[in-house]
This record gives structure tokens, C-alpha cells and sequence, in this order.
């Protein structure tokens, strides 16, 4: 009996930890936490009737839904379709006309108008202006302008400010375009008005300052933020957040902080950047410096928002989640900082660093509108070189451009052009010219006669055009590294600037030096796009100096595609100039090998550095040679053995 | 208690020995107990059951079957919406607070049925895109049942088409929300806006400061940065099956498809057809199809019968005319067909257009330039057009297919919004795959030459051979623009040598001890790298002059993103064995070299540790080989670009050491290495490696001129 009470109660007891056991499991099952389960169970049921359900819409009702007449105007409201008519620029495209200012006119105006003046835009009479364009005051002694005589409700007018206006606005807008400096997102008419970047008072006309970055990736030990403060200062903050830097309130106490009195410009790798439009001033300054900015919930319009990709190169944060942002930009990995990094680079010298620039933009943007199709794509906006250099009545398509090979990939054409090159002696190779133009994608063939033949006179008829050159192997070498640099210049014969300190200005020489800086066109390789962009973007004043001083063009070819790739020309080894008195083999016409500049070309270096606003060129120290290039190997290894002659 | 009675029944049966007594005491005790472990029981098995059979109990239900919300007739009406709403002062970000993983979390509140005082229902319950959206919600990485962590909230209440709800009373349905408060955080989905006559472009619900996806979008409504431009859903998308149509030119090269046109739209289209013939195409209602045929499927041109959307494929571009509404669900007809839509609705906020590139998909022309838009379409190259026929039925796929992908797009972007600083970029929203796929975007990509003042650091690894690891020391110490050498010791067995014992040179010298023996230690970004140029050496290149390595440096600055390396290796394409094989004889032609003494910029360090693709970081480890091949595959993958050899050195040869060099013509050497390439190949998917036939040397370099003038004199050895 007693054992069997017992085991009752052993049984009991076992039962009430079975209980137990049983009580806590749930809730060590509750405490996990609940990951999603497939089918999300909880979620929005599956209706059983579903299938009954009606669509949203009865039939037909998407089809015809009561037709209406073409819409008024609404007041004060503007859109590009609506406000500007594009058939005035039909034809000879964008042409703007500038209002003589009627009272005097500040350096800052001056410069503006200088600048429409010298570009491909301007044009003296109002009358075959598509564009009207209006400089509001921006002295405050200045008159506020009254309405101007083409006014016209302000049709086809931009009213241009970079600084703020000191006169409240004496005429409604109306249905002109305005382009100011930092405007409130509030009376921004997206596709319609132009933000602008608010500039400082000196901002140079030209050229301007190169971006900071020196080098892609932040240096170890930067101060990872730097936050803006009153009259275009900055606070340096070191990794330590809890100091909230940002908002004034706990600035006086905890956090490594320095403040560089003297300092302009941020040494951070992020910029906070508070959300009144005072604080627009710091956006600039943190561009230049290659600090990322984080606008912090801006009140006004991004500058050329319109076109500009900023997600690329700023980061536009809530400032209400201050230690939200602060965690993220940390966290950030790696391979986005740098490439936010060098985009707030190339922003920066594209479109921000001059006054030219920040005009060009402007009316690229206006032109780009009245391409409407044929305008440049966002990838010609945002990677280098930029749109004011890349222009899309080259191409409609990136893949023609020098520039952007990798962006595209690797995709084929639709066409190409075959380069034949006839090395070996014996038969041309007629059959393969033949079958090669047969092909639908053919668009041109270049036959390259490397043989020690003479070529033959007579070529098969074929339905794309042929090109017969006769060349050697020099040639082809200096032709296959070109196509792996295809945005640069590769030639045979160099120059090499310098900066002349007696005479206080440049100078260039011919003399063999151990590094050079510019190419001579008359044999060099190039993409075609540079002759494009010769003619139609360089100021007239340029060209014309070059027109006059032959040598000047090959300055200016250098000049202009190095300001492009912002890297120096490619030098190729050609044997037989390696004497300097021997002259090369040219064409007949050429310009023929200049050894030592003229006097008076040594001053066209400097007229071009004053036309460009800075010196574009850069040196190189290296040249690109065959790999096996005089190497104690048997010729008959070498693919190009006539470079090996000395 | 019935279970008790039961057990008490059955007692006797199991235990005969006992007393009456106790054993109404035991008994009862026992069955208390076994009371208890089968209701806990039931208690832990409870959710689990409702989870298992929720297929049939709870998850499907009939609509007809959800409660009912009596709106009293005074119930508040929220504001009609403030227009100057932005994210930064209408919503409130609070509440999406900090995200490991960037993502909103967004509510869905159940299904209701709303009817007024006198009982008649304030809308049809749920319309089946609504159903079909809200699932499409539920199912996403979005959606949480738990209202209180919820960042966005989506009313069940169904606003997709204006014309079938009662403007005031569902208003008041919204303001009853549970978390309503002013509409803080509510995303409202709406595709048809307003109605007859007026037709306003967002919806006329009054609806405080809720977002708003509407379709329909003019400039003067449209809340920049607030509001979500959302296409109209054409339930076609769902109905017909088209098969995809590549691009190229077509039959027509303007077609009109629209039905109810304003007649002076009509007549602007009827001169361009008298104008240009055959090419230009309108089409319109048919008049006397015969019954059963749904009007909607076809379009007739005068007596020429057309089926509906098939016909849009025989066309170049399509007009897509605003009619009372701005928005128009042929928009998405066009796109699945290919066709170019020709969008004549001016101050109309395209579908996503704060991601989307319409340029690229599609041609805007204001609609007082209608009588010239035949001209306009044929100023537009051919290459061009296909590009936008493409980009046209990518937006089709990616953002216009399915309700599904219509609210998704629309989640994204505000979560983007939310979470900018891991916002997906233009390139994510507009390549189509194809272009994703081939496009290599360089992560050095600005143009820069580094200033020769920041020098580079030297990374050796060594293992135990202290000797010649002290002689490469003393010899990088004279490369003129070295700033600092790091030496990785990989030898967890033997300390490096005292301080004492190591050479004296200009620059700091620092000692990293590793944990494990291991080839990929010499590529791990060490913080005491301050430069962006790595040279990384070997300890036992000791032949490298000075002049060399100084060259090298020089050309790094002027290529940072690429290998700089001397002597230069070539894989070619074996085509008996059909694989890759590895090349170290003199060839003209080079596609990587090697890295015993390279210099690069040390983000590939990064890359190298962290982004290498599969296992080949493990595979070199394990076979203690090929790090330099995996570091050549790496950087030309990320950068599309070749190395650039420098100097006419063919080999590391070094007089006490034949290791290297004697095992590099080793046969079974050779064997592995042509392996490593082919694995890499495959893993990588591609062969990245270019070949290049040239090699940077001194601009002098066996000029006729001067040595002693020449900035590199000392170069020349093979």
C-alpha cells in the first residue's frame, strides 16, 4: 500500500514536471522570434470567392472615358509643352538673345554676358532668338529692370539670377522660365525653371578651380564628417556621433572637434549639409572638396536637377533620423563611398567650377528640351566627360563616343567597318574584300597594304565604300594601342610644356625631353568625335588664332582633348624619326614637322591657357612600346620589326 | 469535467488494489494532473493548428462575410490634402526608424464593408486588381502584421477607380482608421481620378496628408518627391497573350489605336493620315461587329477590321493621346507591343517618372505641336528607335506587366525615399538586363593621376627567409617615392627577428604577423596602409633596381586603376583541349602579370578579401597557387581594362633562389596554372582578361640619347 501511495505520488510529481516542461516550451517557442513562413500566413487572406470579384474598372470604361477639348492654360502655371514655343528654334537651334542691362552693370553680369557672347548660342538680334534672355539685377544699387520691350507674357524669356535678387520680383513671371540660384521647392516648376547652384561672389569666369580629390579613396585617419556652419565654414567631427554635431544643441560638450578658422573648404569624407537655403553656399564648397554631400531634408531645388543624376553624388538624408543617417553612412561599404567620391569630382568640373559652365548648362539644358528625342541621354550627363563636351548631334547612340565603351559593354553594332590589313606577299585578297562586303553589317572597308609590293591599282567594285592605305607596321601598332585608349590621342612625335618662369608664362618645346605632354596631329591616331567637337564647342575665338598659326592647331587639338580626358596623350615609338633631322614621312600638305615653335607659337600656348580659363595639359613619362620592343630576342619572335630598326 | 468523469469510470479497470477512499483521492488527483497536460497541451499545439489548417479556416474566407462598418452621417471628413505635403514635413519618419535591412515595413488593414446610415453600402467592397495588389503586398519582404512597427499603412478600402465609390462617406471610411491620424503614413492607391464633367487629375477624396499613388498625375496636382506617379493597369496585360515582338521597322509607322477622341484631336489625326498614307494608321471604334465579340479587341479603319492590342506590334510608334483623363491604360498596351508610345497629354506626370527615363522609351510631344509630329517621329535615327522599341517593352515587363509589379515599384520608391543611402540607382531602374549584364561600371572610374608626393607602401610577404626578406628591404628602401613597408609575416610557427636585427631605412617599417599560413594574407587590406598605392613584393626580388620600381610607380600614377606589374603572362585558347591554357614564353602580347612585384591600387585589396566571387579565395589557399591570376581576373572583371607591363623584364630571377623560376618551368607548374585559369574562368562566368600588345617603358628608353640625361637610366635587364 505504502509503496503504491509512493509510486502515486512519484507518478504526481512526474506529471506536474511534465506540466511544468510542457508550460515553458510555448514560451520558448513565443521567444524566438517569428520569421516570415512561406505563404505569410497571417497576411491578406485568399479570398475564396476572389475569382467573383470585379476588375476596378467596368468594360470599356478604360477605353472611353469622355473625350474633352485640349485644356486652357491654367493661370500662372507653367509647363514646357504649354509655355514655349519651340518653332522658333527650328532650324539654326537654340540661338539667345541678351537684353543690354539699362543701368550699370556689376563684374558678375559682365562675365555672364561674356560668356553667352563668346559661346555657339549667341545671336545680335531678338528677332531670330528662340531664347530671350534676362539678366535680373543683382546690385543693389542697381534699377530694378521694367518689363522688356519683347516681353510678351514672358514667352520663350528665362530670367536668369545667380545670386539672390535685391528687388523683389517687379513683373509676375508669367510664363517665363526662371533660373535662379537655389530656389524653394515650393514655387519650382519641375521640366520648366532651372535651379542653379548658388555661387560664391568670386567665382572665377573661366576654367576655374580643379576639384580637391587628389586621390579616389578617403585617406586613412580623415575625419569621416564635417558639418556646415555659418559664413561657408566648416566643423570637423571625428567618429564619434554622440556629440550630435549637427544641430547646435550639444556642440559645446563631448566629441574630438576642431574648428579650422581659416579652413574654406571640408577635409571629410561625408559633409552634413543643413536644409536652409543659406546653406546652399556649403553644397559648392563640398563638391570642390570631393566631400560627400548629405543634404539634410533640403528645402530647395538641387542645382540642374533636371539632368543631374544627384543620387550618384550626394546623399539627401531626413534630418529627423540624425543617428539613423549617422549609422548609415558609416555602415556605408566601401565601393559606394568611392564612387560617390569621384562623381562629386566630375560634377564639379563639369558643370560647377566657372561661370561658363554653369551658363553652358543652363542652355544645354534648354537645348536638350528642344531636341526632345534627340537631347543627351542621362548616361552623357553623369560620367565624364559630361554633356557641355559630349554632343549629341554627333550620335544618338553613347557607343559612338569614345567615352563610354565600358559603360555599354560589350555589345556588337548593328554595323562595322572591316580594317584588312595585306601584309604577306602575293595576291591581295580580293575574295575576302569580296565576301566581307557581301555581309548586310559591313559599313566601310579599310584595306591597310603592309606588303613591300606596291598595291595593286585596281580594286573589286563593292557596294560600301573601300579605302586603300598604303601603310606599315609602325602604323598598325600605334593603331592597336589606340584602340585600347580610344578617348585619348596616340602619336609618334611629342612636345612638352612647360612653365617658362623669366618670361612668366608657358612655353613648349620639341627638344627630347623625359616627359611630353602633347602629340603632333599630323600623325596621330584620334577618335573622330574630337573633330566634332573642335568645330562646333570650341569659342570662335580660338579657332580663329588657330586658323592663323598652323602650329596653334595642334596646340589647341592637345588643349581640347586633354581638358576631355583630363590625361595626357599616348606616345608610340616610330624607328626611323628616331633622328632628329631626319623629317618624317607625311603627307603631301601636311602641316609638316615643326622642330622648334615659333616665337610666335610659344605665345599661342598662352592665349589658348587664357582661352581655356587654366592649363589643361598633362604629362606623361612613359611611351608605350611593342612587348618584346629591342628586347635580345630574334627578330623573327617580334610582331613588329620595323620598329626595332634604329 | 467530462474528461474527469470518463477517467473515473475507467479507473477501477487500472488500479484493483486500491482503497475506496484513496482512491477517489489519487484518482481525482491524477486525472486533475492529466487534465492539465492535455489542456497545456491543446495550449502548445493551439497556434499550430490554426497555422496548419489555416488553408481552410481563416485565410480563406468569403468577402461576403466581412464585418460591417456603419458610418454615422456627422463622422469627420479628413482635410481635402495639403499640396505643399513633402516626406520631410508631412510624413513621419519615425516611425520606419532604424532598418538592418533598409526595408519599410508596411500594414494592411483587414477588409471591411462601409455602409452609411441608411444601411447602402459606401463602395463595392474590393475590386480584384485591389485583392490583387494587397496580396501582392502581403506576400512582399514589406508587409508585417504588426501595426505598431508598421511605417506605411494601406487601407483595404478601395479607391482604384474614383467612379465606383462615394466620395464624402468613403472619406469618412478613411478617417475611422485605426491609426488614421490625418493621414500620417497612409498610401492610398488610386488609377482612374475624378470624374464627369471636371475630371480632376488626383483623386477627389478628401485625404489629408496620405501619399497618394494615383495615376493620372498632372503637374499641377502631382506632389513632387510626395506623391507616386503609378501607371493605369490594363487588365489586357492579364487577358491576351502576346508574344514579345523584337524591334525593328514595321508596317506602320504611326498608329492611332485610341477609341474616344476629342473630334479635334480626331481631326488632327485624320490630316496626318490624308497626309502621309499608308504609314500612318488611326483607327477607331467598329460600328457593327456582330454579337459576342467584345468591342474592346478590336478597331476598325473605315470598313478594315483590326484585332486589339495584336495590331499595335505592326507599328513604329504609337500616339497615346490624353483623353478626360490624363493617364490611359493603352499606355501599357503600346509598351507590351513594342511600340513607341508617342505621348501627346501635356503638364502629364508619366508612371514612375522619378525613377524612370522616359526619354528613352518614349517621345513627348506637346499637343499644340500635333499637326508636326509625323516630322518630329522621322527626325529620330533608326538605331535609336530599336533602342527605345526595347526600352519600351523592358518598362512593359518591369513596371507595367501585373498589378504585382505596379505596387511594387511603388513600395520601392518610397522606400528608397526612407532609406536613401541605399536607394537602387538609375541604372537598376532602366537597364534592361541585357545592359545590366554587359555593362562594366569601373569602380576608379575619374580620370586622376594621384600626386607623386603620396607615394606608395610596400607590402613583402614572407615566410622564414629572413636573409633575402632583409636584402629586398634594403633595396625597396631606396625607391625614392616609397613611403612605408609593411611586412606580413606568415609564419605562425617562428617570431620575426628582434627590432635590432632588421635594416635601418628612411621609411617606417611595420611587422604583421598573420593567423594563418595563407597566399591571400599578402592582398588583405591592413590598416596601415595609408597610401593608394601598393607595391606588392615578394621576399626574394632583390634584382629590381631602384630605377625600376620608381618607373613603376610613375605609371601606376598615370593607369591607378589597373595591375602595373613587370614581368607579363598570356592565357590563350588551347583549341585541340578546348580550355584555357597559361602562356609564360615570350609572347608579343600580354593579359596579366605577375605579382611578385606589382603595384595597384589597394580598393583591390578590398575587393580581393571581401568581393571575390565563389570560392576562388578558398581554392588559392588550398592550393597555395594562383594568387596572382585570381588578382588579374579580379581587377580586369571590376575595371574591363588590361594590365600594363612595364620594362622589358621577362622574369623574377634571383641568384641564391631558382625556386621560383625553376618552378615556373616545371611542367606540373604550368599544368596547375593553365587549371587555375579555367577554374576562374568558370567561375566568373566570362574570361575578363584582355590581351594587349604593348608594354610602358621611358619615354627615353634605347633612344639615341644621352644616359645620363635619361630620368630612368637603369632599366633594361630582362
Amino acid at each position: 500500500m505504502q509503496s503504491w501511495r509512493r509510486k502515486s505520488l512519484w507518478l504526481a510529481l512526474l506529471a506536474s514536471w511534465l506540466l511544468v516542461l510542457l508550460e515553458v516550451f510555448p514560451l520558448l517557442h513565443l521567444a524566438v522570434p517569428t520569421r516570415p513562413r512561406a505563404g505569410a500566413p497571417q497576411g491578406w487572406p485568399r479570398w475564396l470567392d476572389a475569382e467573383l470579384l470585379q476588375s476596378f474598372a467596368r468594360p470599356g470604361e478604360l477605353l472611353e472615358d469622355g473625350p474633352q477639348p485640349p485644356q486652357a492654360l491654367r493661370g500662372g502655371s507653367c509647363n514646357w509643352g504649354a509655355c514655349f514655343d519651340t518653332s522658333k528654334c527650328r532650324g539654326g537651334g537654340l540661338k539667345v538673345f541678351v537684353y543690354p542691362a539699362a543701368g550699370p552693370v556689376s563684374e558678375t553680369h559682365r562675365r555672364i554676358l561674356a560668356s553667352i557672347e563668346g559661346s555657339r548660342y549667341h545671336t545680335l538680334s531678338a528677332a531670330e532668338a528662340c531664347l530671350l534672355l534676362l539678366l535680373s539685377p543683382d546690385t543693389p544699387t542697381g534699377e530694378c529692370d521694367p518689363v522688356p520691350p519683347q516681353w510678351d507674357g514672358g514667352r520663350n524669356h528665362l530670367v536668369l539670377s545667380l545670386h539672390p535678387a535685391p528687388c523683389p520680383r517687379t513683373f509676375q513671371r508669367g510664363q517665363a522660365m526662371v533660373a535662379e540660384a537655389s530656389p524653394t521647392v515650393d514655387t519650382f516648376r519641375p521640366g520648366f525653371d532651372v535651379a542653379l547652384p548658388l555661387l560664391p561672389e568670386a567665382h572665377p569666369l573661366r576654367g576655374g578651380a580643379p576639384g580637391q580629390l587628389r586621390q579616389h579613396s578617403p585617406r586613412p585617419g580623415v575625419a569621416l564628417l564635417a558639418l556646415a556652419e555659418d559664413r561657408g565654414r566648416w566643423h570637423m567631427a571625428g567618429t564619434d556621433f554622440s556629440a550630435c554635431p549637427w544641430d547646435g544643441r550639444c556642440e559645446q560638450d563631448r566629441g574630438p572637434k576642431q574648428t579650422h578658422p581659416g579652413a574654406t573648404l571640408p577635409n571629410a569624407t561625408f559633409c552634413l549639409i543643413p536644409g536652409r537655403s543659406p546653406d546652399a553656399l556649403h553644397f559648392l564648397q563640398a563638391l570642390q572638396a570631393g566631400c560627400i554631400p548629405v543634404l539634410l531634408s533640403p528645402r530647395w531645388e538641387l542645382p540642374f536637377s533636371e539632368v543631374i543624376d544627384w543620387t550618384k553624388a550626394a546623399i539627401v538624408a531626413d534630418e529627423r533620423l540624425p543617428l539613423q543617417v549617422l549609422t548609415a553612412l558609416q555602415e556605408m561599404p566601401l565601393t559606394r563611398v568611392l564612387a560617390l567620391r569621384q562623381q562629386t569630382q566630375f560634377l564639379w568640373d563639369a558643370y560647377f567650377s566657372s561661370v561658363e559652365k554653369v551658363i553652358h548648362t543652363t542652355l544645354e539644358i534648354i537645348q536638350d528640351r528642344i531636341f526632345g528625342a534627340s537631347a543627351h541621354p542621362s548616361l552623357l550627363w553623369n560620367s565624364p566627360p559630361g554633356a557641355i563636351l559630349a554632343l549629341p548631334t554627333f550620335s544618338p547612340s553613347p557607343s559612338d563616343f569614345p567615352f563610354y565603351h565600358l559603360q555599354q559593354g560589350s555589345r556588337p553594332l548593328g554595323r562595322f567597318s572591316a580594317l584588312i590589313w595585306v601584309g604577306a606577299p602575293g595576291q591581295p585578297p580580293l575574295k575576302l574584300i569580296q565576301a566581307v562586303a557581301g555581309s548586310q553589317h559591313c559599313a566601310q572597308i579599310l584595306v591597310l597594304w603592309s606588303s613591300e609590293k606596291p598595291s595593286p591599282t585596281r580594286w573589286p567594285k563593292t557596294a560600301v565604300p573601300l579605302t586603300v592605305i598604303d601603310g606599315h607596321r609602325k602604323v598598325d601598332f600605334a593603331f592597336v594601342v589606340w584602340q585600347s585608349f580610344p578617348e585619348r590621342m596616340v602619336g609618334f612625335l611629342t612636345w612638352s610644356h612647360f612653365w617658362d618662369e623669366a618670361r612668366g608664362g608657358w612655353g613648349y618645346t620639341a627638344k627630347r625631353t623625359n616627359e611630353f605632354s602633347m602629340v603632333l596631329t599630323s600623325a596621330a591616331f584620334y577618335h573622330r568625335y574630337y573633330h566634332t567637337l573642335f568645330t562646333h564647342s570650341l569659342p570662335k575665338a580660338l579657332r580663329t588664332l588657330a586658323d592663323e598659326a598652323p602650329t596653334c592647331v595642334d596646340v589647341l587639338m592637345n588643349f581640347l582633348v586633354a581638358s576631355v580626358t583630363k590625361l595626357p596623350p599616348i606616345k608610340v615609338p616610330y624607328g626611323m624619326w628616331h633622328q632628329e633631322a631626319r623629317p618624317p614621312p607625311l603627307e603631301p600638305g601636311g602641316p609638316g614637322l615643326r622642330q622648334e615653335p615659333q616665337p610666335a607659337a610659344q605665345n599661342c600656348i598662352n592665349q589658348m591657357a587664357a582661352g581655356f580659363g587654366h592649363m589643361p595639359l598633362v604629362s606623361s613619362r612613359l611611351r608605350l612600346d611593342p612587348v618584346l620592343f629591342k628586347d635580345p630576342v630574334s627578330v623573327l619572335r617580334k610582331k613588329y620589326r620595323s620598329l626595332e630598326k634604329p | 469535467m467530462c474528461a474527469s468523469v470518463k477517467y473515473n469510470i475507467r479507473g477501477p479497470a487500472l488500479i484493483p488494489r486500491m482503497k475506496t477512499k484513496h482512491r477517489i483521492y489519487y484518482i481525482t488527483l491524477f486525472s486533475i494532473v492529466l487534465l492539465g497536460l492535455i489542456a497545456t497541451g491543446m495550449f502548445q499545439f493551439w497556434p499550430h493548428s490554426i497555422e496548419s489548417s489555416s488553408d481552410w479556416s481563416v485565410q480563406k474566407r468569403s468577402i461576403r462575410d466581412v464585418p460591417v462598418v456603419r458610418l454615422p452621417a456627422d463622422s469627420p471628413v479628413p482635410e481635402r490634402g495639403d499640396l505643399s505635403c513633402r516626406m520631410h514635413t508631412c510624413f513621419d519618419v519615425y516611425r520606419c526608424g532604424f532598418n538592418p535591412k533598409n526595408k519599410i515595413k508596411v500594414y494592411i488593414y483587414s477588409l471591411k464593408k462601409y455602409v452609411d446610415d441608411a444601411g447602402v453600402p459606401v463602395s463595392s467592397t474590393i475590386s480584384q486588381e485591389y485583392n490583387e495588389l494587397l496580396t501582392a503586398v502581403s506576400d512582399s519582404d514589406y508587409y508585417t502584421e504588426d501595426i505598431t512597427r508598421a511605417c506605411l499603412f494601406i487601407p483595404s478600402i478601395d479607391l482604384l477607380n474614383q467612379n465606383a465609390l462615394r466620395v464624402k462617406e468613403t472619406a469618412q471610411a478613411l478617417a475611422q482608421l485605426s491609426r488614421w491620424d490625418r493621414g500620417t503614413n497612409h498610401l492610398l492607391f488610386n488609377m482612374l481620378p475624378g470624374g464627369p464633367p471636371d475630371y480632376n487629375t488626383a483623386l477627389d477624396v478628401p485625404r489629408d496628408r496620405a501619399l497618394l499613388a494615383g495615376g493620372g498625375f498632372s503637374t499641377w496636382t502631382y506632389r513632387q518627391g510626395y506623391d507616386v506617379s503609378i501607371p493605369v493597369y490594363s487588365p489586357l496585360s492579364a487577358e491576351v497573350d502576346l508574344p514579345e515582338k523584337g524591334p525593328g521597322p514595321r508596317r506602320y509607322f504611326l498608329l492611332s489605336s485610341q477609341m474616344a477622341l476629342h473630334p479635334e484631336y480626331r481631326e488632327e489625326l485624320a490630316a496626318l493620315q490624308a497626309r502621309h498614307g499608308e504609314a500612318a494608321l488611326v483607327l477607331d471604334k467598329c460600328t457593327n461587329l456582330s454579337e459576342g465579340i467584345p468591342a474592346a479587341r478590336k478597331r476598325c479603319h473605315k470598313h478594315q477590321v483590326f484585332d486589339y492590342p495584336q495590331v499595335l506590334q505592326e507599328a513604329t510608334f504609337c500616339v497615346v493621346l490624353r483623353g478626360a483623363r490624363l493617364g490611359q491604360a493603352v499606355l501599357s498596351d503600346v509598351l507590351r507591343a513594342g511600340c513607341v508610345p508617342v505621348i501627346i497629354a501635356d503638364s502629364y506626370i508619366l508612371p514612375f517618372s522619378e525613377v524612370l527615363d522616359w526619354k528613352r522609351a518614349s517621345v513627348a510631344v506637346p499637343e499644340e505641336k500635333m499637326p508636326h509630329v509625323y516630322s518630329i517621329l522621322q527626325s529620330i535615327p533608326q538605331r535609336q528607335i530599336e533602342e527605345m522599341q526595347r526600352q519600351a517593352r523592358w518598362f512593359w515587363e518591369a513596371y507595367f506587366q501585373s498589378i504585382k509589379a505596379i505596387a511594387l515599384a511603388t513600395l520601392q520608391i518610397i522606400n528608397d525615399r526612407i532609406y536613401p543611402y541605399a536607394a537602387i540607382s538609375y541604372e537598376d531602374w532602366n537597364d534592361p538586363p541585357s545592359v545590366k549584364w554587359g555593362s562594366v561600371s569601373n569602380p576608379l572610374f575619374l580620370p586622376l593621376i594621384p600626386p607623386q608626393s603620396q607615394g606608395f607602401t610596400a607590402i613583402v610577404l614572407t615566410y622564414d627567409r629572413v636573409e633575402s626578406l632583409f636584402r629586398v628591404i634594403t633595396e625597396v628602401s631606396k625607391v625614392p617615392s616609397l613611403s612605408k613597408l609593411l611586412v606580413v609575416w606568415n609564419n605562425q610557427n617562428k617570431n620575426p627577428p628582434e627590432d635590432s636585427l632588421w635594416p635601418k631605412i628612411r621609411v617606417p617599417l611595420k611587422v604583421v604577423r598573420t593567423a594563418e599560413n595563407k597566399l591571400s594574407n599578402r592582398f588583405f587590406p591592413y590598416d596601415e596602409i595609408e597610401t593608394e598605392a601598393v607595391l606588392a613584393i615578394d621576399d626574394d626580388i632583390i634584382m629590381l633596381t631602384s630605377d625600376e620600381l620608381q618607373f613603376g610607380y610613375e605609371v601606376w600614377r598615370e593607369f591607378p586603376d589597373r595591375l602595373v606589374g613587370y614581368p607579363g603572362r598570356l592565357h590563350l585558347w588551347d583549341h585541340e583541349m578546348s580550355k584555357w591554357k597559361y602562356e609564360s614564353e615570350w609572347t608579343n602580347e600580354v593579359s596579366m602579370v605577375l605579382t611578385g612585384a606589382a603595384f595597384y591600387h589597394k580598393y583591390f585589396n578590398y575587393l580581393y578579401t571581401y568581393k571575390m566571387p565563389g570560392d576562388i579565395k578558398n581554392w588559392v589557399d588550398a592550393h597555395m597557387n594562383c594568387e596572382d591570376i585570381a588578382m588579374n581576373f579580379l581587377v580586369a572583371n571590376v575595371t574591363g581594362k588590361a594590365v600594363i607591363k612595364v620594362t622589358p623584364r621577362k622574369k623574377f630571377k634571383c641568384p641564391e633562389c631558382t625556386a621560383i623560376d625553376g618552378l615556373s618551368l616545371d611542367q606540373t607548374h604550368m599544368v596547375e596554372r593553365s587549371e587555375c585559369i579555367n577554374k576562374f574562368a568558370s567561375v566568373f562566368g566570362t574570361m575578363p582578361l584582355k590581351v594587349v600588345e604593348h608594354r610602358a617603358d621611358p619615354v627615353l628608353y634605347k633612344d639615341d640619347f644621352p644616359e645620363k640625361l635619361k630620368s630612368f637610366p637603369n632599366i633594361g635587364s630582362l
